[in-house]
């Protein structure tokens, strides 16, 4: 759990809020809370490491909403729905876009704080997935369009002279593109190659 | 021969009438002819025509006689001559005693023409009357059937007579008092008057021997102390002078017609009291939220307090905030039960002796449409003879309705025919037992043992309460309501109730 992390807060109900906050407060935990989620929008806190504890019903823009939105947006901060008196659809409906609980008030302490860690951890998680992800992107974004050629087909297991009748090149040619390929992705092997195509595919595919 | 000529030209000579009688007392049959040989007198309508041969033979055996008398017994073939001499001397009586005969003959053919036209006016008296006779036995025939047959009781007042001068036996079914005792207590029908109507009723009684027009409602109460309700309509009849002289009324049951219009009242009562349950449920949703928020804090607060405490660099002194945001999230927690308190009202116990299959005939009645926008067919099979059972007809409707649009929806998408059979039944003396079976998917063992729990509902946003509120309005009313699988399909829901007199010998 990285030291940046913070619980975002959002409920209507000032006494809600405010106990809650410092439940989460006393449990070590750094907490922001807002009223509404007009005002956590305004505070651009999403894209903040952290997770959201979030009321159902709320004026204007219920938590649904603002569970939307973000999705909509591409923003991936863990969701936990707090509901006054929520329904199965309803709950359905917020787990399937992605929440990670849906828990009725009133709670016990544990089973928020059990949460609110398991959200910090995914975000965190998620956050360096992330990182490495754009750092490998940022690598082979290095390569040049013949170096990413020779890099698919070693990938792929091909042998050099294979690669290099393919590409319609010289043996020792393709030799300098891998060369050239372990030093832009910073690998040391075959495997790390893999690893670092693996990462980004992953995320392309997601 | 003298005669000859003048027989000759008068053809239509008939004998002196006095020896025509004498001819008839001697003989049955007799006959004389002329001496043109043609038959002149024949006692016995038209002569047969073998016979005549006989006269021509006769005639061949007198030849120039002027006018042969010739007697024939029928017996035998005796044929008596007269003479000559004494027949002449009976041309001559006879042709003295001519313009008399003739005078008679007309006299007598005037006679029997005026006789005949007579007769014949008699005749067709005698049809036309017969024909009154018949068509009033029919009219009367009509009216007496109409008169005791009709569910109204028609009555005939006489306004010199002061007394109903007839009674249909309507009046025994409807008053529930015998209508041959009439006569003798011509004011037994005013004596069943309901005591508050009796005044009112006795007032238009007087009034209408003036008016002849009365159109009264009014209660009766039966001997078996049911009370029923009556139209009373009257009409003048007037004689040939327009005198009123008595009054034709027809009094009719209008017991079933008060009762739908009561019904209907206690239905839209019902209505409201739903849509009132309704909003009671949506607002209880509301509270529930609403009492939830200050549960989650007071629960957030303590929690927080807790952990603080459990540090132990935690000064006490920092927990008074949040000890007091507890305190107010009770206060405000109670203040929410209050205004929930003021939503539950408690209903006065009306309950009374109740016909059931009216009581059922009513909320079908009312969930006719339902069933027709289900297709839903019905089927009654309510016991006639039930005894009344005690409850609150309003209750018991009310959960008999929740019950028949619980079968309505458990058919809803079921295939086959959709078929919801209501029954009554005497269970045992003391109680009655109402079963709805439905055509419907049925239910699950599972569901069965839920089926009753407030909140569970198999159906799609439906809220779980129907059936716990119906077994709880049926145990109320001293009933049990329980359901069974049907052995083809659907389920079979069913109550009792407890019969009405015997409730009250307890």
């Amino acid at each position: 759990m990285s030291e940046l992390s913070t619980v975002f807060l959002v409920d209507d109900d000032p006494a809600v809020r405010d106990a809650v906050g410092l439940l989460l407060r006393a449990s070590g935990l750094a907490v922001e809370a807002f009223p509404s989620a007009a005002d956590f929008l305004a505070a651009d806190a999403v894209r903040r490491p952290g997770c959201l504890v979030l009321d159902v019903r709320m004026p204007q823009m219920s938590g649904l909403d603002l569970q939307k939105k973000l999705c909509a947006e591409g923003h991936r901060m863990p969701i936990i729905f707090m509901t006054g008196h929520g329904d199965v659809p309803m709950a359905i409906r917020a787990m399937k876009a992605g929440a990670l609980d849906f828990i009725e008030k009133p709670f016990p302490g544990e089973l928020l704080l059990t949460r609110v860690r398991e959200a910090l951890a995914l975000d965190t998680q998620d956050r360096c997935r992330q990182a490495q992800r754009d750092a490998a992107a940022a690598r082979l974004a290095r390569l040049s369009p013949r170096e990413r050629e020779v890099l698919e087909r070693v990938a792929n297991g091909q042998y050099n002279k294979t690669i290099a009748a393919e590409l319609d090149i010289s043996i020792s040619t393709v030799e300098i593109h891998r060369r050239r390929v372990m030093e832009k992705l910073e690998a040391s092997s075959i495997a790390d190659l893999i690893r670092t195509l693996a990462l980004v595919d992953g995320e392309e595919t997601l | 021969m003298d005669l000859n000529a003048d027989h000759r030209a008068d053809r239509a000579v008939i004998p002196n009438p006095a020896l025509i009688s004498l001819l008839y007392l001697l003989f049955s049959l007799f006959w004389l002819f002329g001496a043109d040989e043609l038959l002149a007198f024949w006692s016995g309508g038209a002569p047969p025509s073998p016979l005549d041969k006989t006269l021509k033979d006769l005639l061949a055996i007198v030849p120039g006689s002027v006018l042969l008398y010739a007697l024939l017994r029928v017996h035998g073939d005796i044929v008596r001559r007269v003479h000559h001499a004494q027949a002449r001397r009976l041309e001559r009586i006879e042709g003295q005693s001519r313009r008399t005969r003739d005078a008679l003959e007309n006299q007598f053919r005037e006679r029997t023409a005026e006789l005949l036209a007579i007769n014949q006016t008699l005749e067709q008296q005698v049809t036309a009357r017969t024909q009154v006779e018949i068509a009033l036995r029919d009219s009367e025939e009509r009216f007496r059937q109409l008169a005791e047959h009709i569910r109204e009781v028609f009555w005939v007042y006489g306004i010199e007579e002061e007394r109903l001068l007839y009674v249909s036996p309507a009046y025994e079914e409807i008053w529930g008092r015998p209508a041959e005792g009439f006569h003798e207590r011509p004011l037994d029908w005013i004596e069943a008057v309901h005591a508050d109507d009796r005044e009112r009723v006795h007032a238009a009684h007087v009034a209408r021997r003036q008016l002849g027009c009365l159109d009264e409602e009014y209660r009766i109460v039966r001997p078996d102390g049911a009370v029923r309700w009556i139209r009373d309509r009257g009409f003048p009849i007037r004689d040939e002078a327009g005198y009123i002289y008595r009054i034709a009324g027809l009094a009719e049951d209008i017991t079933a017609h008060r009762l739908a219009e009561d019904q209907l009242r206690r239905q839209q009562v019902e209505l409201a009291q739903m849509a009132r349950l309704r909003l009671a449920v949506e607002l209880a949703s509301n509270l529930a939220h609403e009492l939830n928020q200050p549960l989650a804090a007071i629960v957030a607060y303590t929690q927080a307090g807790l952990a603080l405490l459990r540090q132990d660099q935690t000064d006490p002194r920092a927990l008074t905030g949040a000890l007091d945001a507890v305190v107010n999230q009770g206060l405000r927690a109670g203040e929410i039960i209050r205004h929930l308190r003021g939503l539950v009202q408690k209903h006065p116990d009306a309950r009374a002796a109740l016909d059931l299959n009216t009581l059922l005939r009513a909320v079908i009645h009312y969930a006719q449409l339902e069933l027709r926008q289900a297709k839903v067919t019905l089927n009654l099979e309510l016991t006639g003879s039930l005894p009344a059972v005690l409850g609150d007809d309003i209750q018991i409707q009310l959960a008999t309705l929740y019950l028949a649009r619980n079968a309505i929806e458990a058919m809803q998408g079921a295939e086959g025919p959709r078929r919801l059979t209501i029954r009554t039944a005497l269970q045992d003396p003391d109680t009655a037992l109402v079963t709805l079976a439905d055509t419907g998917y049925g239910f699950s063992a599972e569901a069965a043992s839920r089926l009753f729990q407030p909140f569970f509902s198999t159906k799609p946003g439906g809220m779980g309460l129907g059936l716990s509120v119906s077994r709880s309005i049926i145990e109320s009313q001293g009933g049990e309501l329980w359901a069974t699988s049907n052995p083809d399909r659907g389920v079979s829901f069913h109550f009792t109730l407890p019969v009405y007199g015997r409730y009250l010998h307890e």
